[in-house]
């Protein structure tokens, strides 16, 4: 089947692009943790933040697995 | 506090990030793509831009040239995913942008939005201390530095960096920023790349209609750097006729835009740059003596690459660790070539050690890990040196620079553009010096 004019091209960069954003998240979620301990804060606003770390890991680990097929396509092709 | 405008089309980091600026004591706007931000700018004013790179309709340039418009330009900083947009940043727009690398921190929120700097993240795992998180070097010459630095920081004295070309005037600047407890930003400007039709202007502003070109209100470069540093390179090329209002604004701490009827007061420690030495300034009489004493409350004097080689090693270590950062590579120093490096004069000093190190990086093999050296670093520079070399004594400084001049336009064949840059000098500078000899010959 051939893709349609609108298909964006996948490139390698579009893929390690979304490996980044959730790193991104896990990263600045973290440092909101670190926040919410060192000022008394509220628990539930740290354990908010956690709850959104472990989607990003699940997000990064797919993410990473796009990249892996990506890559093994490319390099069959 | 300061007003923030934060732009990504990511919302779950743009929430995140917004209450970590607010708890750092900002008021943070929300933009998820170029049309809200147009928004926002539209009916507020921001003093600082965190802005994603790409967004789902266009670029970040885009928003920037709209910015540019503005009487006042907030600073920006570019979030990103690669480091080699700084590369692009540094070509495409001006002093008041830099750059942040995701994964972000809140040290790095903290820090751009203070106007500091930091190391790289690979610098903070390398063995090479970055001093103030930008200078290197442990040789006693830059302990000195480093004491001056410090103590200096923690006053409000204006500053005056006399060093030859290429030993890191304004890296240095950059550190007493780093080491003072300032608010404001720091905000560079090369009095010798200006015109001196503009230089007003660019020094104290101007008001809308004061003079032809003169569209829209602008903000001057020491109403920009309040509560901060106003680095001003290359001070002694200024011209003589625009030193008195400098004065006046180094001793009233008050400025009046061009064209305008009221002043406004402004606080920032002026940090200013030559390389000339002390001597020549005196002698040459191209900066008023009274803005002298103003300007160097105190001087600092830049020692050149040549008087610290011990420092060669850990500062060609630190420019490759760099390089690897931002090219994913993983070259490495072998002892024989940090020793070959240290055999060279390296008269453009830091300057010329960087290029030739990135010279060697692209000449190397990617997929390896040993940086390529050629065989020795003969330069522009060291012909130049060679020149110099053949001075004798009763020769006016005046003589020595034109015979310089005279050599390296001879040598690049008449491009001035090629000469100024091997001069260590702007193009403009090379143009007013050689309007100045031909004016001095028809009078």
């Amino acid at each position: 089947m051939q893709p349609t004019q609108e298909t964006p091209p996948v490139t390698t960069n579009t893929l390690i692009h979304d490996v980044r954003n959730p790193l991104n998240r896990i990263s600045m979620q973290a440092e909101m943790v670190k926040l919410v301990l060192e000022n008394d804060m509220p628990k539930e606003k740290a354990i908010a933040a956690l709850d959104k770390i472990l989607i990003a890991c699940q997000d990064s680990s797919a993410a990473l697995q796009k990249l892996s097929e990506h890559s093994r396509t490319n390099n069959d092709g | 506090m300061s007003q923030i405008l934060l732009v990504d089309d990511d919302k779950e980091f743009t929430d995140v990030a917004s209450n970590i600026i607010e708890f750092l004591g900002h008021d943070v706007e929300i933009a998820n793509c170029l049309e809200e931000a147009y928004n926002c700018i539209e009916f507020q004013r921001f003093d600082h831009i965190l802005l994603d790179f790409m967004l789902p309709d266009g670029s970040a340039l885009h928003l920037i040239d709209k910015l540019n418009t503005q009487d006042k330009v907030p600073f920006v900083t570019l979030i990103t995913g690669h480091p080699s947009v700084k590369s692009i940043i540094s070509g495409m727009c001006g002093p008041n942008v830099n750059y942040l690398v995701k994964p972000l921190q809140r040290e790095d929120l903290e820090l751009v939005l203070s106007g500091k700097t930091k190391a790289t993240k690979k610098a903070k795992s390398s063995a090479i201390t970055k001093h103030f998180g930008c200078l290197v070097g442990e040789s006693a010459p830059m302990q000195e530095l480093y004491e001056m630095i410090e103590r200096v920081g923690k006053t409000n004295a204006n500053v005056m960096l006399m060093g030859e070309s290429g030993v890191g005037k304004e890296v240095v600047a950059h550190a007493i920023h780093t080491a003072s407890n300032t608010e404001g930003p720091m905000v560079a400007t090369n009095c010798g790349a200006l015109s001196r039709e503009l230089i007003g202007s660019e020094l104290f502003g101007h008001e809308k209609g004061s003079f032809t070109g003169a569209v829209g209100r602008k903000i001057g470069v020491f109403e920009q750097a309040q509560q901060g540093t106003l680095f001003l390179d290359e001070i002694t090329e200024m011209p003589l006729e625009m030193q008195p209002n400098l004065l006046r604004v180094l001793e009233s701490k008050r400025v009046t835009r061009v064209g305008a009827v009221k002043d406004i007061p402004v606080d920032c420690r002026v940090i200013s740059a030559t390389n000339r030495t002390v001597d020549d300034i005196a002698q040459s009489k191209v900066l008023r003596e009274d803005i002298y004493f103003r300007l160097a409350v105190f001087p600092i004097t830049i020692p050149p690459l040549r008087e610290r080689l011990a420092d060669i090693p850990l500062l060609a270590t630190a420019f490759i660790e760099q390089l690897n950062a931002e090219n994913d590579t993983n070259f490495e120093w072998k002892n024989a070539q940090l020793d070959q490096l240290k055999s060279y004069a390296w008269p453009g000093n830091i300057r010329e050690l960087r290029h030739a190190i990135h010279r060697a990086f692209i000449m190397s093999d990617p997929t390896g890990t040993e940086v390529t050296l050629p065989k020795n670093f003969e330069s522009p520079f060291a012909k130049n040196q060679t020149s110099t070399n053949q001075v004798t004594a009763g020769q006016t400084i005046d003589d020595v620079e034109k015979e310089l001049i005279r050599v390296t336009l001879e040598k690049v064949e008449g491009n001035k553009t090629l000469a100024a840059e091997m001069l260590g000098i702007s193009t403009k500078t090379l143009y007013n010096r050689l309007n100045a000899w031909e004016n001095q010959a028809q009078g």
